[in-house]
C-alpha cells in the first residue's frame, strides 16, 4: 500500500510519543483544508514502536481524506462534527472532528483524527464517548489560540512591520499534544488493564461465605449503593492492588458490558492517573498513603463520580447528576473565558486559570458523605449471602435484581414521559411518582433515576434544572427531594 | 471517501493482459450535519456492471438519525446487519454479471462463428492471391473478438472463483445449497461451455441460461460509451434484490424508536437469559425466543432451517403470487428456493385462522406503507449513485426472470421511500379518553380514568397471532392424566397443612432434587429440547367446552365492542424531550423484530390498559389479585362475554405461569366447568346464561366455589379470601397516577420481577429447606422457614402465601423433565371467603 501512497511533504511535522505499552492507536493527525492544495495535514503523532504499522505517507494519505467533502461544510458557528470510519479497505478505523476556526487571517475547516487498526473496533467503542469528549474540549481552547494567535501576529505585524510567516499558528500543535498524547495513554493502559466483559462472580466480594467476610458490611453496602447513585462511576483507592481490583470487579458487576470495557483495573507496579470518562477505575496510592485527585478532570468526568478507599473504608459521592452537569458546564465556561482573556503563555497553562479565575471558584468539597439511604441495595445485600455461593445461583440473583432496576428505571422514564407529553410540560410531582413507582427512599429514587439519566441523557436536568414555576410545584420539590 | 479507495486498481492493472476485479470491501462511515440534526451510518459497497468504467459501481445504503448517539451506541448492530444486506446485494450482482458475462461470451461465440465463416468464404472466393482489404478487416476484427472473448473467459473464472477465494478468508459465508440434490440438478444442467472455464476441484454450482439466442456483436461496439447504465434492480438477481431490501426494512423495523427503549430491551434480553430458571413464571417467552438482531437474518447467509420456515410462512401470508423458481438456478451461486416452495405447499394446510389473520395483518402492513403517510424520525434509503431509482425496466440481463412480481417486489417499492411508523399514524385519530369508556367500567368507581380506548375484536384478533404448532400435540397425554387424576377424590387431597399436587412428580430419586423436595442443584440453562418446545403450544380440544388453541396463547387477547379507535397511549409517541439530540420516534416499538413481537408490545399495552382500568375501578382489584398471585382459581362470572373478557384480559398480567407454555388462563367458557379445569386454568371468563343450561354451570361453579375465587361482572361482586399484606398494594394502587397502560404494565413487570427474586431467593436458599441436624423436628425448619419469609424477605401476612407459591411453581418446574411441558397444579386451600362489593 505504501507504495500507492504519495510521499509526506516535508512540511509536515512528525512527534513520536513513547508509550510504555502496547498502543492501540496507529497515529494522530492534525489536518486543514487549504484553499489552493485542498486538504493538506499538519501534524503526525504517533507512538514509537519498533514495527512501523503504518507509514507517515499512508497517514497522511487518510488524513487528508477525512476533510475530503468538507468545502462545503455548512456547519454552525463553533461546531465540532464526528466523524468516524471504518475502511476495510485499508484495515483501520478512524475518528475525526471537523471544526471551523480562523487561523492565519483565514477562516478554514480543520480536523483532529485519530487512526486505530481496524481490529481494535471491539475495543474502541466503548471508548469513543471518552475519547471524543475529551478532543472535543481541547479543540475548544485550541480554536481560542488559534484566534489569539492571529489577533497577536496582526499587533506584531503593525508593531514591527515585519511578517514572521513560520511563527503563524505553531501554538495549536503544543496544546494538541498536550491532549493527544494522555489520550494515547489512556487507550494504551485500556488496552493492559481494562476491566473483561465478562466478570466472574467469584472473583468478586459478592463471593464470599457471608457479607463481612472480606470487606465491612456497611461499607460494602455504601460502595455499591453510591456506585449506582453516580450512574456507575466510581474511583476506588488503596494500597493493595489485590483489594482495589476485587472490590472494582465487584462494582463493575453492576454494569453492563460495554460499560465494564470502559472501565480499568489497578496497576499493580504503580498507579495510574486518573482518567476522565471511566466508569470504574482502580488507582494505588503512592508511598505517603495518598493519592491526588486532578479536581479539573472530576469535573469534567460525564457523570459524577463515587470515591472509595479501600484502606480506611470510606465512601465518598460527588453530588448528582444535574448538579454535576451544571457545575461542569459553568466550570468549562469559565476555563475557556480565562483562556480567552489570558495574555501570554504563562497566564494560558491550566494552573493558572484555575487559580486566578475569578468568575468560578471550586467547590473543595466536591466529595461528600452519602446522604439518602437505600432500600433495594440493601435487601440485595441482605439477601444474596444467603445463598450458596460458588454455583450460579448469586448471578441468577444479580442479574433479577438488575433487571428489576433497569425496569424501574424504564418505568420511570415512561412514567414522566407521559406526565410531561414527552417534555412539552414540565413535570410537577415528583412525590406521586416515588408513591407509584415505590421509590419512596431516597436513595432508591437516586439510583434508578441515575441508571435512567444513563440511558435518557438530560433526564435530571429536565427534572430538577428547571425553575420553579408555582409554589405549589416547589414545595412539592422541596418536599419529596 | 470509501468509494475513492474503492475506484483503485480496478480495470487493466499494469503488467497484466487480462482486466482484473478488485473485490473491494465494504467501507462504514458514521457522518452527520449538525446544523441539521441529521446523523447517518452510511454503508458503501461496490457493485459489477460489465458496461461501467472498471466494471465498478460504486452505490452506499444509509440508515439516517436525528441522534447521533443512537447511532454510535448501536454501530456494531448496525454495522452487522447493514453486511448482511450488502452481502446479499453483491451475491444477487455476482450472480447478474456472472450472467451478463456468459451472455456476453456467447454473442462473442456466435460471433467469432460468423466472421469465421465469412472470412472462409472470403478465402475461397479469392483467387487473386493476396488479401483483400475487407479480407484483413475481417481478420483483424476475428482477432478481437477472440482477445475479447478471452478476457471475458478471465472476468468470468475471477466472478465465479470469488466465493471460494473468500471462504478461505475470515467469516466469509457465501450462499449454498443446502442438499447435494440441488447440486446434482444443477450441475448437470450446467452448460458445457460455462464448465470449461471453472476452476478444477470447483463445485458446479453455476448454471447456464438455457433460453438464450447469442447475437452478433459489432466489432465498433466493444467499446460503448454512450450506453445507459443499469439500474439497480438490473445490476442485482431480483431474488437477492428482494431480500436486501426484506433484510433493509428488518433494519428499519429493528433499530425504530428511541434508542434508550432500545438499550433497555438488549440489557434485559441479556439478563433474562442469566435467570432461565425463573423467567417462565411471568416473562413472555416469545419475547425470549426470539433471536437477537444479529441472528435474525432472513435473508442470506446461511439460510437455515428455522429461517426457511419463517420466509415460507411469510411468502404464504404474501399475496398469491407465484414465482417461478426454477429460473433462479442458474449462474453464480444456488438457492434452494424450491424446497422453501414445497415446504410452503406442505404448511398450507395447516395454516390456522390465526395465520391468516397474520397475514391479514401484513397485508395492513404492506397497505399503510404504501399509502404512505406520515413517516417515523428515522428512515432507510437505498441510494445509487447513478440512475438507480428509475422503474423496473428489465435488461437484457435478466430477459430470463420471471414477469410475474413477486411480492416482494411489492414490497420494493415500499422499500425505496420512507417507511410509515405506525406510530404516527396513530397520531391521525385522537378523540376524548372519556368518551370512550365502556359504560360497564363507568359504573360505580368515581376515580378519573385517562385511558385509551378498547381496539374492536377485529382488530385484536388480527393483531394477536399465536405461534401455533399443531404439530406438536400433547392434548391426548394430558387428558388420560387428567382423567386419571378426576377419579382421585377431591377430598383426599384437601386438608393438609401444606399444598399438595395431585400430579405426581415423576421419578423423583433420578431427579435434582431429594425426598424433602428441596433443590439442591443450581439452575442451569435451559435444555434444547425444552427450548424446542416453546415455539408450539399443545393442543387441548375438547376441554372445558371445546378450548381453541389459540386461547392458550397468552398473547391472545379480546377486543371489545368499541369500533378501533386510537388512544392518547397511541398518539404521542412523535417526539423526545429529554436527550438533547431529540429523536423523533416511537417508544413502544423499539425493536420489533418480527410480527409477533409487535402483536406483543400491543398485548402488554392493552393488557395494562385493562389492569389500570380495573385497579381504580374495582375496590376490592387486591383480594382478586392475590388470588391469582397465590395460587387460587379465579371465575370471572358475566352475561356478556366482551365485558367478561375484558376483565379476564385485565387480570390475566397477574397470573403465573405454570410451564413452559401459555398462561393458564381461559377467556371464555360457556359449559359448566370440572375439576381438571381448576387443574388447568387458574383465571377463567365463564358464561351466566338464564337457560336451563345456564343453571348447570351455575351449579357445577357452587360445587366448587368452596375453593374459588369469584368476581362476579354483573353484580360487581367477588368472593374470595381476606388479603391483608403490601405486595399488592404497590401492585395495583387506585389512586396511581400512572397514565397509560404500557407504563403500568412495566410497573408490573418489575413488581412482579421482585416477587420472583424473592421466590427464586425462598427455592434456592441452602440453609432453609433442610434440617440442620437428625433430630432437628420438621416443626423447627418450617418455623425457620416463616422467619426468613418474614424476617429477611419482609413479608407479612398473606404475601407470605404468594412467595410460597411461587417457590412452589419454580421448583416443580425445575425438576420436570425437559419437553415434559408445564404440569398443571390442582391444589384446594380452606380459607374462609369473603363477599366483596362496590
Amino acid at each position: 500500500m505504501s507504495a500507492l501512497c504519495p510521499p509526506p511533504s516535508p512540511a509536515v511535522a512528525k512527534t513520536e510519543i513513547s508509550l510504555n505499552g502496547e498502543s492501540p492507536l496507529l497515529a494522530a493527525t492534525f489536518a486543514y483544508w487549504d484553499n489552493i492544495l485542498g486538504p493538506r495535514v499538519r501534524h503526525i503523532w504517533a507512538p514509537k514502536t519498533e514495527q512501523v504499522l503504518l507509514s507517515d505517507g499512508e497517514i497522511t494519505f487518510l488524513a487528508n481524506h477525512t476533510l475530503n467533502g468538507e468545502i462545503l461544510r455548512n456547519a454552525e458557528s463553533g461546531a465540532i462534527d464526528v466523524k468516524f470510519f471504518v475502511l476495510a479497505e485499508k484495515r483501520v478505523i478512524i475518528v475525526s472532528l471537523i471544526f471551523d476556526g480562523n487561523w492565519n487571517g483565514d477562516r478554514s475547516t480543520y480536523g483532529l483524527s485519530i487512526i486505530l487498526p481496524q481490529s481494535e473496533l471491539g475495543f474502541y467503542l466503548p471508548l469513543h464517548r471518552v475519547c471524543v469528549d475529551r478532543l472535543t474540549h481541547i479543540i475548544r481552547k485550541g480554536r481560542i489560540w488559534m484566534h489569539k494567535e492571529r489577533q497577536e501576529h496582526f499587533q506584531k505585524i503593525v508593531l514591527e512591520g515585519t511578517e514572521r510567516m513560520e511563527d503563524q499558528g505553531q501554538s495549536i500543535i503544543p496544546m494538541l499534544t498536550g491532549e493527544v498524547i494522555p489520550v494515547m495513554e489512556l487507550l494504551s493502559s485500556m488496552k493492559s488493564h481494562s476491566v473483561p466483559e465478562e466478570i466472574d462472580i467469584s472473583d468478586t466480594v459478592l463471593n464470599d461465605d457471608d457479607i463481612g467476610d472480606s470487606c465491612h458490611e456497611g461499607f460494602l453496602l455504601n460502595a455499591i449503593s453510591s456506585h449506582l447513585q453516580t450512574c456507575g462511576c466510581s474511583v476506588v483507592v488503596g494500597s493493595s492492588a489485590e483489594k482495589v481490583n476485587k472490590i472494582v470487579r465487584t462494582l463493575c458487576l453492576f454494569l453492563t458490558p460495554s460499560e465494564r470495557k470502559c472501565s480499568r483495573l489497578c496497576r499493580s507496579e504503580s498507579s495510574f492517573k486518573y482518567e476522565s470518562g471511566l466508569f470504574v477505575q482502580g488507582l494505588l496510592k503512592d508511598a505517603t498513603g495518598s493519592f491526588v485527585l486532578p479536581f479539573r478532570q472530576v469535573m469534567y468526568a460525564p457523570y459524577p463520580t463515587t470515591h472509595i478507599d479501600v484502606d480506611v473504608n470510606t465512601v465518598k459521592q460527588m453530588p448528582p447528576c444535574h448538579e454535576h452537569i451544571y457545575n461542569q458546564r459553568r466550570y468549562m465556561r469559565s476555563e475557556l473565558t480565562a483562556f480567552w482573556r489570558a495574555n501570554s503563555d504563562e497566564e494560558m497553562s491550566q494552573d493558572h486559570i484555575i487559580h486566578t479565575d475569578e468568575s468560578f471558584t471550586p467547590d473543595l468539597n466536591v466529595f461528600q458523605d452519602i446522604l439518602h439511604r437505600d432500600t433495594l441495595v440493601k435487601a440485595f445485600l441482605d439477601q444474596i449471602f444467603h445463598l450458596k455461593p460458588g454455583l450460579s445461583l448469586r448471578s441468577t440473583f444479580l442479574a433479577q435484581f438488575l433487571l428489576v432496576l433497569h425496569r424501574k428505571a424504564l418505568t420511570l422514564i415512561k412514567y414522566i414521559e407521559d406526565d410531561t407529553q414527552k417534555g412539552k410540560k414540565p413535570f410537577k410531582s415528583l412525590r406521586s411518582l416515588k408513591i407509584d413507582l415505590d421509590l419512596t427512599a431516597e436513595g432508591d429514587l437516586n439510583i434508578i433515576m441515575a441508571l435512567a439519566e444513563k440511558i435518557k441523557p438530560g433526564l435530571h436536568s429536565f427534572i430538577f434544572g428547571r425553575p420553579f414555576y408555582t409554589s405549589v410545584q416547589e414545595r412539592d420539590m422541596l418536599m419529596t427531594f | 471517501m470509501s468509494v475513492d479507495y474503492q475506484a483503485s486498481f480496478v480495470g487493466h492493472p499494469p503488467g497484466s493482459a487480462y482486466p482484473k476485479l478488485n473485490f473491494v470491501e465494504d467501507s462504514k462511515v458514521v457522518l452527520g450535519d449538525s446544523k441539521e440534526g441529521a446523523f447517518a451510518y452510511v454503508h458503501h459497497l461496490t457493485l459489477y456492471d460489465l458496461e461501467a468504467r472498471g466494471f465498478v459501481r460504486p452505490f452506499c445504503m444509509a440508515y439516517i438519525s436525528a441522534d447521533e448517539h443512537k447511532i454510535m451506541q448501536q454501530f456494531q448492530e448496525l454495522s452487522a446487519e447493514f453486511s448482511k444486506a450488502s452481502e446479499c446485494l453483491k451475491t444477487g450482482n455476482r450472480k447478474a454479471f456472472a450472467n451478463e458475462l456468459e451472455k456476453k461470451l456467447k454473442d462473442l461465440d456466435y460471433t467469432r462463428t460468423v466472421l469465421h465463416q465469412e472470412t472462409e468464404q472470403q478465402k475461397k472466393a479469392n483467387d487473386k492471391g493476396y488479401y483483400t482489404t475487407q479480407a484483413i478487416e475481417k481478420a483483424n476484427e476475428l482477432a478481437s473478438v477472440e482477445k475479447s472473448i478471452i478476457e471475458h473467459q478471465d472476468l468470468l473464472r475471477q466472478i465465479r472463483s470469488y466465493p471460494y477465494r473468500k471462504l478461505k478468508e475470515s467469516e466469509f459465508h457465501p450462499y449454498e445449497p443446502e442438499c447435494a440434490l440441488d447440486r446434482a440438478d444443477v450441475s448437470s444442467d450446467q452448460d458445457p461451455t460455462a464448465s470449461d472455464f471453472t476452476e478444477p476441484g470447483e463445485t458446479h454450482l453455476y448454471t447456464h441460461v438455457p433460453s438464450y439466442t447469442p447475437k452478433l456483436i459489432k466489432a465498433k461496439s466493444a467499446k460503448c460509451f454512450d450506453k445507459k447504465l443499469k439500474t439497480l434492480e438490473e445490476l442485482c438477481d431480483v431474488y437477492f434484490f428482494t431480500q436486501t431490501l426484506d433484510q433493509l426494512h428488518h433494519i428499519e423495523r429493528t433499530f425504530r424508536g428511541d434508542v434508550c427503549y432500545l438499550l433497555t430491551e438488549q440489557i434485559s434480553r441479556a439478563l433474562l437469559k442469566q435467570q432461565s430458571v425463573t423467567n417462565f413464571l411471568f416473562e413472555d417467552v416469545s419475547f425470549l425466543d426470539e433471536k437477537p438482531p444479529e441472528k435474525q437474518y432472513r435473508g442470506c447467509q446461511g439460510l437455515g432451517q428455522d429461517a426457511i420456515d419463517e420466509k415460507c410462512s411469510e411468502e404464504s401470508m404474501a399475496p398469491k403470487v407465484v414465482i417461478s423458481l426454477g429460473s433462479y438456478k442458474s449462474s453464480v451461486e444456488c438457492v434452494p428456493i424450491k424446497m422453501e416452495q414445497e415446504m410452503e405447499d406442505s404448511e398450507e394446510p395447516k395454516m390456522s385462522e390465526s395465520v391468516m389473520s397474520e397475514h391479514q395483518e401484513n397485508l395492513d402492513y404492506l397497505d399503510a406503507d404504501i399509502k404512505g403517510s406520515i413517516s417515523s424520525g428515522e428512515s432507510i434509503e437505498v441510494l445509487g449513485t447513478e440512475k438507480s431509482g428509475t422503474g423496473l425496466t428489465k435488461s437484457e440481463s435478466q430477459a430470463s426472470l420471471p414477469v410475474i412480481p413477486s411480492p416482494q417486489v411489492g414490497r420494493s417499492k415500499v422499500g425505496s421511500r420512507r417507511t410509515v411508523s405506525e406510530d404516527s399514524i396513530e397520531v391521525l385519530s385522537t378523540c376524548p379518553s372519556e368518551s370512550l369508556i365502556p359504560e360497564d367500567f363507568k359504573a360505580s368507581y368515581p376515580s378519573a380514568i385517562n385511558e385509551e380506548p378498547y381496539v374492536d375484536d377485529d382488530e385484536g384478533g388480527l393483531r394477536f397471532t399465536p405461534r401455533l404448532n399443531p404439530g406438536i400435540d400433547d392434548g391426548q397425554d394430558d387428558i388420560s392424566k387428567l382423567e386419571s387424576l378426576v377419579q382421585v377424590d377431591a377430598a383426599c387431597c384437601i386438608g393438609k397443612e401444606s399444598p399438595n399436587f395431585l400430579e405426581p412428580v415423576p421419578e423423583l430419586g433420578q431427579k435434582p432434587c431429594e425426598e424433602d423436595g428441596v433443590v439442591r442443584i443450581p439452575p442451569q440453562p435451559y435444555r434444547p429440547a425444552e427450548q424446542g418446545l416453546r415455539g408450539g403450544f399443545p393442543s387441548h380440544d375438547g376441554l372445558s367446552g371445546g378450548l381453541l388453541p389459540y386461547e392458550l396463547d397468552s398473547r391472545y387477547l379480546t377486543g371489545s365492542r368499541e369500533v378501533s379507535k386510537s388512544s392518547l397511549d397511541e398518539c404521542s409517541d412523535s417526539t423526545s424531550y429529554i436527550s438533547s439530540t431529540a429523536s423523533t420516534c416511537s417508544d413502544r416499538t423499539p425493536s420489533p423484530a418480527h410480527l409477533a413481537c409487535v402483536a406483543g408490545e400491543k398485548h402488554r399495552k392493552r393488557a395494562g390498559q385493562n389492569a389500570l382500568r380495573f385497579i381504580r375501578q374495582y375496590p376490592f382489584a387486591h383480594p382478586a389479585i392475590y388470588s391469582l398471585l397465590s395460587g387460587r382459581t379465579l371465575v370471572v362470572l358475566g352475561e356478556d362475554e366482551t365485558m367478561v373478557k375484558k376483565l379476564v384480559t385485565a387480570l390475566s398480567i397477574f397470573v403465573p405461569n405454570c410451564g413452559v407454555y401459555a398462561k393458564p388462563v381461559k377467556h371464555w367458557v360457556t359449559s359448566p366447568l370440572h375439576l381438571v379445569d381448576f387443574q388447568k386454568w387458574k383465571l377463567i371468563g365463564l358464561q351466566r346464561t338464564v337457560s336451563p343450561a345456564g343453571v348447570n354451570v351455575l351449579h357445577a361453579l357452587s360445587r366448587y366455589s368452596r375453593y374459588l375465587s369469584i368476581l362476579d361482572a354483573d353484580s360487581k361482586t367477588l368472593r374470595c379470601p381476606l388479603y391483608k399484606g403490601t405486595v399488592v398494594a404497590r401492585l395495583a394502587d387506585h389512586r396511581t397516577q400512572i397514565k397509560r397502560g404500557s407504563t403500568y404494565y412495566m410497573h408490573v413487570q418489575s413488581i412482579l420481577t421482585q416477587l420472583c427474586s424473592k421466590a427464586f431467593l425462598f427455592t434456592f436458599c441452602h440453609h432453609l429447606h433442610l434440617p440442620i441436624s437428625e433430630r432437628e423436628p420438621e416443626e423447627s425448619v418450617v418455623n425457620r422457614r416463616m422467619n426468613f419469609l418474614k424476617l429477611q424477605l419482609g413479608l407479612a401476612n398473606e404475601d407470605i402465601k404468594i412467595v410460597q407459591y411461587l417457590a412452589e411453581l419454580l421448583k416443580l418446574h425445575y425438576i420436570q423433565e425437559p419437553g415434559q411441558g408445564g404440569n398443571p397444579l390442582l391444589r384446594f386451600d380452606y380459607v374462609p371467603s369473603f363477599l366483596y362489593k362496590i
